[in-house]
């Protein structure tokens, strides 16, 4: 029974009460009752300190990320904030092997002209489709990203002149080897959702279309047979022909003069003239090509075989897996700091809903209402891309993803705990009231500890379903498992090897999470 | 010491208790007795606010309980309570059940509220408990920590509402015999009970409840030889 007079102490509160022990029985014993009482603090205590410490962390993590992004860490420099999405070599891409900088044509380019007009670089990674949101809402002074211009771009943003101009390459397999347009009549064709070729495919007469995220995900089509041909650029077929010995490429002769690569701005912005200044200086002096040639010479075929079954072959991670094992950190981080922030939110919200207080009550139910009703995905987005607007506060992806990840989290545990707590007998309360044990304690040492007994196999679903689906913050660039494996694909022009080795390690920690809350569970269950 | 005063209880619709007025004295020790559904339990549940009188008022020691402004916690800490289902913490041992009110509510030092443990465990004769989780106990065992759990408390009123109707025969009367026993120390009680034997030999004054109303108040003598009302005679004869 929950009356108003009780529910206004809603506090799961910190506990820290010294007690000072006196030998009164054997060491045995003492041992034992020290243990019972440390187990008293431990729920809400440990909660707390975990909440505390992840969210330092994550903090001066994100804080160290951008100190790693930032080439020249002077303060007196002016700084230019460039986004890219670094899947895309030879214009970017990350350098797994070598400390996960992000390298390329566009860097070098960027370099170039940033330090010529004297300003500090500091690149941010993000996903090519988030870039144009990141100009609209100012979080990144310029995109570099193999960013072709389009009319429908221009409505949002600024660009500069075109620094370089790619050839439109049908790419199929040997057998079938499509050599002009024409042949595409009748065949389904893939491209990267959002590039050039995307438009030009829509021209070709005759020919389906499909429109597929990343470059990894058109070789696996391609395969696989799923799709017929895939048309990319020049740069991106050659590497995809290289790292895969099964497809054939084919150059399409340029027919007019096709929209070419620029540097995009937001709107209304001075930086574009001093841009393109030093365009046109880099094309004088033969800087630009120099640039180019560098990084379109820079090939080594790949000859080791690639037969087997579904053409797996682990070698080519080589030296990309320590990168992507870095992110099991990440991950593991992310999902402690959701699972806590969602646990503690969650218990708060599910004492609203149990208050007996109708706007508590509401409040509560609306929030869950609205966190359950809409795809985690999109308020993953809005967080990230909202905040710096509301609240003039640029938040680091991974903080975004943890209270993204924790709000959404906390709806569906405050009605997880709620049920916890309505299972626990009602006799505990009376028994509890008729020893004069206030609310806050009688919830915090009486009532949660044998809710959390009942609801422990439903948290551990939740934080399982919460560790998996922490692959979702890859979108906005957290640089978690998933997103490492994309970098890897990226890279290696591979789809399925860095998919399949991530997919064995969120395995394993499922596992760990698992094995982990049964112990946790035969504890807790010690009573009976 | 008790003064109760056209007490009435609703829930809803339900007239649950229909205006009881009594008065219980120092060291007095009662039994309501009563059909199902008289209003026993309510009655008791009404003297520490567990249920919240819908009219009347209760007084004890001139502390009119009834009164919104008294602070229920204080009262309740002057009453204890021992249940039908004993309602023992599962999560913690039988030595953490007893010391955790007294140490938590009353600022008793670890240490003191420990030596009180052992002392009422021996009491009620499960000092080899002390450790033990509440799954081990049997029920009778449960009941006596239960007992022991309240008295940690140092009341000066104990409630008993049933407290041995969930317990198997041969447990009842180990903790019949423990409540004797504090009914002998002086102890102001009130217990619901269906032991008539019991009711008839520790208790000084019997209350007959019927329909929400205390139908009789007497002596266990006059009670069980000669009751007053058809009601009880009625009653008496179903049940011995």
């Amino acid at each position: 029974m929950y009356t108003s007079n009780y529910s206004l102490h809603l506090t799961i509160g910190l506990y820290l009460e010294v007690d000072k022990y006196v030998t009164v029985h054997t060491h045995k014993k003492e041992e034992i009752m020290n243990r019972n009482r440390l187990q008293r603090l431990y729920i809400p205590l440990i909660v707390f300190t975990l909440l505390l410490l992840s969210i330092i962390s994550i903090t001066s993590l994100a804080k160290t990320d951008l100190a790693h992004a930032a080439k020249e860490p002077t303060s007196a420099v002016k700084k230019l904030v460039m986004g890219t999405s670094p899947d895309y070599p030879p214009y970017e891409s990350v350098d797994a092997k070598n400390n996960g900088e992000i390298v390329g044509l566009d860097i070098d380019i960027a370099k170039y002209i940033t330090s010529q007009l004297g300003y500090e670089l500091e690149i941010t990674s993000m996903d090519f489709s988030g870039l144009i949101a990141a100009l609209q809402t100012e979080r990144v002074d310029f995109v570099m990203s193999g960013m072709s211009v389009t009319d429908e771009r221009k409505k949002s943003v600024a660009f500069s002149d075109s620094y370089y101009t790619a050839r439109n390459t049908i790419v199929s397999q040997k057998k079938n080897g499509f050599e002009t347009v024409e042949q595409l009549s009748g065949k389904l064709v893939g491209t990267q959702l959002g590039s050039t070729q995307d438009q030009f495919a829509e021209t070709i007469p005759g020919a389906k279309h499909k429109k597929l995220n990343k470059i990894a995900d058109l070789i696996q089509e391609l395969n696989s047979g799923r799709i017929d041909a895939a048309i990319v650029e020049d740069a991106v077929a050659i590497e995809m022909v290289l790292a895969n010995s099964d497809l054939a490429m084919n150059f399409i002769p340029v027919v007019e003069e096709a929209n070419g690569y620029a540097i995009a701005f937001p709107k209304q912005t001075a930086l574009v003239a001093d841009f393109n200044r030093m365009l046109d200086q880099m094309k004088e002096n033969g800087e630009l090509q120099n640039i180019i040639d560098k990084w379109f010479e820079e090939k080594q075929a790949d000859t080791s075989g690639q037969t087997g079954f579904l053409n797996i072959d682990f070698r080519v991670l080589d030296g990309y897996v320590p990168y992507i094992l870095k992110g099991v950190y990440v991950t593991l981080l992310f999902t402690l700091v959701s699972a806590l922030l969602g646990l503690f939110w969650g218990t708060i919200l599910s004492l609203f809903k149990i208050s007996g207080i109708r706007p508590l009550q509401w409040f509560a139910t609306a929030y869950t209402s609205v966190f359950r009703g809409t795809p985690l995905l999109v308020q993953l987005t809005l967080i990230y891309y909202a905040v710096p607007q509301l609240f003039n506060f640029d938040i680091p992806a991974l903080l975004a993803a943890g209270l993204a990840f924790g709000l959404n989290s906390a709806a569906y545990l405050s009605e997880t705990i709620r049920g916890g707590i309505m299972a626990v007998d009602k006799g505990q309360r009376e028994a509890s009231i008729a020893l004069g044990i206030p609310y806050r304690k009688m919830m915090v040492r009486i009532i949660f500890p044998q809710a959390l007994r009942h609801i422990l196999p439903a948290l551990v679903n939740e934080f399982v379903a919460l560790l998996k689906e922490s692959s979702l913050v890859s979108v906005i660039g957290v640089t978690e498992l998933m997103r490492r494996a994309d970098v890897v694909r990226a890279s290696t022009f591979r789809s399925f090897e860095a998919l399949l080795l991530v997919a064995a390690i969120y395995y394993v920690l499922v596992l760990v999470l698992t094995s982990l809350a049964r112990m946790l569970e035969r504890r807790l269950r010690r009573s009976d | 010491m008790i003064n109760i005063t056209n007490l009435t209880k609703a829930f809803g619709k339900a007239q649950v208790l229909k205006g009881i007025s009594t008065q219980v004295d120092q060291g007095e020790v009662v039994a309501l007795i009563g059909p199902s559904g008289s209003g026993k339990s309510t009655f008791l549940r009404c003297l520490n606010l567990l249920e919240t009188p819908t009219s009347g008022t209760i007084t004890i020691d001139g502390v009119e309980l009834t009164n919104p402004k008294v602070d229920a916690a204080q009262v309740r800490l002057r009453i204890g309570m021992v249940f039908q289902h004993f309602h023992l913490f599962p999560h913690m041992t039988v030595l953490d059940n007893i010391t955790f009110a007294p140490i938590e509510v009353k600022g008793l030092s670890v240490e003191a509220a420990r030596a009180k443990a052992h002392e009422l465990l021996a009491r009620v004769g499960l000092s080899d408990k002390a450790d033990s989780y509440p799954s081990r106990l049997s029920g009778g065992q449960k009941q006596r920590v239960a007992i022991a759990r309240s008295l940690a408390m140092e009341p000066d009123i104990m409630l008993f509402d049933e407290p041995t109707s969930a317990l198997d025969p041969e447990m009842v009367k180990e903790v019949l015999n423990v409540i004797r026993t504090l009914a002998d120390s002086g102890m102001t009680m009130l217990i619901v009970t269906h032991e008539m034997k019991f009711a008839r030999e520790a208790a000084d004054t019997i209350y007959f409840l019927d329909d929400g109303k205390l139908v009789e108040r007497a002596t266990p003598e006059q009670f069980f030889s000669n009751p007053q009302s058809e009601r009880a005679a009625r009653f008496l004869e179903q049940v011995l």
